[in-house]
């Protein structure tokens, strides 16, 4: 009975996982070029190490660390702020239409968040430009600066994910429990302490787990590049998922590709072997009460 | 509204805090690109590239209705609508049973399928591109619906899985129990007994699987076709219509699309943090 109602998963699992997941680590041992006249032919282990000498591509991974790194300090500290300031303001009048304000922009696809930021920074007849113009100051080519680019990167990705990890601090909060919060309040504990003593046993676990996801998916980012920056200028902005698109559809390097992309499954796998762990310690610690 | 309701004292003692002034302030600082995209497409046509630009102005649908009317636009909306909604249906059915089966028979290998389901949506879509760009060529699945809907179940299912066995852990095996004893077949249990209890994480992944879907743009763009192509590649492509860049059009696309989705967090926000956190985290706001 138990494996009849699992049919239906495994059957899909293995056409739309197992099946492309072989396929992907077949072609990552052969050299196959979409455009050449030449079939595939069977390279072994040369991918891979055409994989780790290759300069660019390590530099777009180191890259894609410091992205990750810078953004998601900025949107952890902004967003634990701004979760604290709601949380303090359950009784704020229009709080939920609030906060359907604030939580928009981490629903919009990046397509068009890509858009959006596009037509507000434009160095021409960007509305930003005439606030800086306004101000007496020079007007900045945001998105084609090489110092600029990037950073510009990280506020728009801030932007947009600031919101989430209000909402995992709003969550982290809410799962301390609330007779632990009065007893510590009737007992005068200091700030600090409540923070300590109280708070933070209970709230880390899902602000840890909110930071792992926020990893996780920074370094998937890839629609927000390509619209905003297509990597450039140069490959100032240019992050591993598009490195990884570009092989594959510009230069139709399938084989070095598919490489790629078993790297990136790995890490991916490792992602989720340690949100599981985060996870069920958040269990175990529940369970003890 | 009569004027005893606003005669009313208000439930607020006292002048707004500061407290609220500073939430609302985020908040509006925060919508605040949206909403210039929003103001953008009510702009007259001719003054959307104004140095300096209009902050104040006679709101104009023209351009709204312009984007409606363009080619494809209506089209986008549609084919994202039948591969959403037939993809999500499909997995959420296709979910529920599996989620049963792992809540209430735990068969050997639980935990490791629950891991690998949920670590195929943490990896890259870059990385699964390729594989299914070439499968979907031999089995000449390209630019169909039957493909997307295929793939986008399987996208769909690794959340709702998640979601739903939560949930159902969360109700008792008293009520399996007590079925049996009155003789009901496991799928008058499954769905009469314990369906209607978990109604909560259905609606959640119903959703948020929707929201995820309709937002996908990379395998739609390459898995897809004229006849396929939804929203996000209507967006995608929005920006290369034509010569120069008609932002008017870009803003009224942008709009229609954001429009709905800024309904949906309104009336479902309660779902918000399951729903981003996979199924994983559930908790209040």
């Amino acid at each position: 009975m138990s494996w009849i109602l699992l049919i239906p998963v495994l059957v899909f699992f293995a056409l739309m996982n197992i099946l492309p997941t072989i396929w992907m680590l077949g072609l990552s041992f052969y050299n196959y070029t979409l455009t050449s006249a030449n079939g595939a032919t069977f390279t072994g282990f040369s991918n891979y190490l055409d994989f780790v000498k290759n300069q660019q591509l390590s530099q777009s991974v180191s890259r894609t660390f410091v992205f990750l790194l810078i953004a998601i300090i900025c949107q952890t500290f902004l967003g634990i702020l701004i979760g604290v300031l709601f949380w303090k303001n359950d009784k704020m009048p229009g709080r939920r239409f609030a906060l359907t304000l604030f939580f928009t922009p981490m629903v919009v696809t990046p397509i068009a968040t890509a858009l959006f930021w596009k037509l507000i920074l434009d160095p021409t007849f960007g509305v930003m430009n005439y606030f800086l113009t306004s101000l007496g100051l020079s007007k900045i080519d945001f998105l084609t600066d090489s110092n600029l680019a990037f950073p510009t990167l990280i506020v728009v990705d801030t932007w947009m994910w600031t919101p989430f990890m209000a909402l995992m601090t709003l969550a982290a909060l809410g799962s301390v429990p609330k007779a632990e919060l009065e007893a510590a309040s009737v007992d005068k504990l200091p700030i600090h302490r409540q923070i300590t003593t109280v708070i933070w046993p209970h709230a880390k676990f899902i602000l840890m787990l909110g930071i792992l996801l926020r990893s996780i998916d920074a370094f998937k980012t890839m629609d927000l590049t390509y619209i905003m920056t297509n990597g450039g200028p140069g490959d100032r902005t240019e992050l591993i998922a598009l490195s990884l698109y570009r092989f594959a559809f510009k230069s139709f390097k399938l084989g070095y590709a598919s490489a790629v992309s078993v790297f990136l499954l790995f890490i991916a796998i490792a992602l989720t072997a340690i949100y599981l762990h985060v996870l069920n310690a958040r269990k175990k610690a529940e369970a003890q009460g | 509204m009569s004027t005893a309701a606003i005669m009313k004292p208000s439930r607020r003692k006292g002048p707004i805090s500061f407290l609220t002034l500073l939430g609302w302030s985020t908040s509006i600082l925060f919508f605040l690109p949206i909403a210039w995209i929003i103001g953008t497409a009510l702009k007259p046509k001719t003054t959307v590239l104004d140095i300096p630009p209009k902050f104040f102005f006679i709101p104009t649908f023209q351009n709204l209705l312009d984007a409606v009317n363009f080619a494809n636009t209506l089209s986008y909306f549609v084919h994202s609508a039948i591969y959403s909604f037939a993809s999500v249906f499909l997995a959420i059915f296709v979910a529920f049973l599996a989620s049963y089966s792992f809540s209430r028979f735990k068969p050997a290998g639980t935990d490791f399928i629950m891991f690998l389901l949920l670590s195929t949506r943490f990896v890259p879509a870059a990385a699964f591109v390729i594989p299914f760009f070439q499968l979907f060529n031999i089995l000449q699945l390209k630019d169909s619906f039957l493909g997307l809907i295929i793939f986008y179940t399987m996208f769909s299912i690794p959340f709702s899985v998640w979601i739903l066995k939560g949930f159902m852990d969360g109700v008792s095996t008293k009520f399996d129990e007590t079925g049996m004893v009155y003789g009901a077949s496991r799928a008058h249990i499954m769905f009469k007994v314990i369906l209607p209890q978990v109604r909560a994480g259905l609606v959640a992944a119903f959703v948020f699987n929707i929201i995820f879907v309709w937002n996908e743009f990379l395998f739609n763009f390459q898995l897809g076709g004229l006849k396929t192509y939804g929203i996000p590649v209507g967006l995608f492509t929005s920006i290369t219509k034509g010569g120069q860049v008609d932002w008017s059009f870009v803003a009224s696309i942008g709009t229609l699309y954001v429009m709905p989705l800024a309904l949906v967090i309104y009336f479902f926000q309660k779902y918000l943090l399951v729903g981003l956190t996979f199924g994983t985290v559930r908790g209040e706001v």
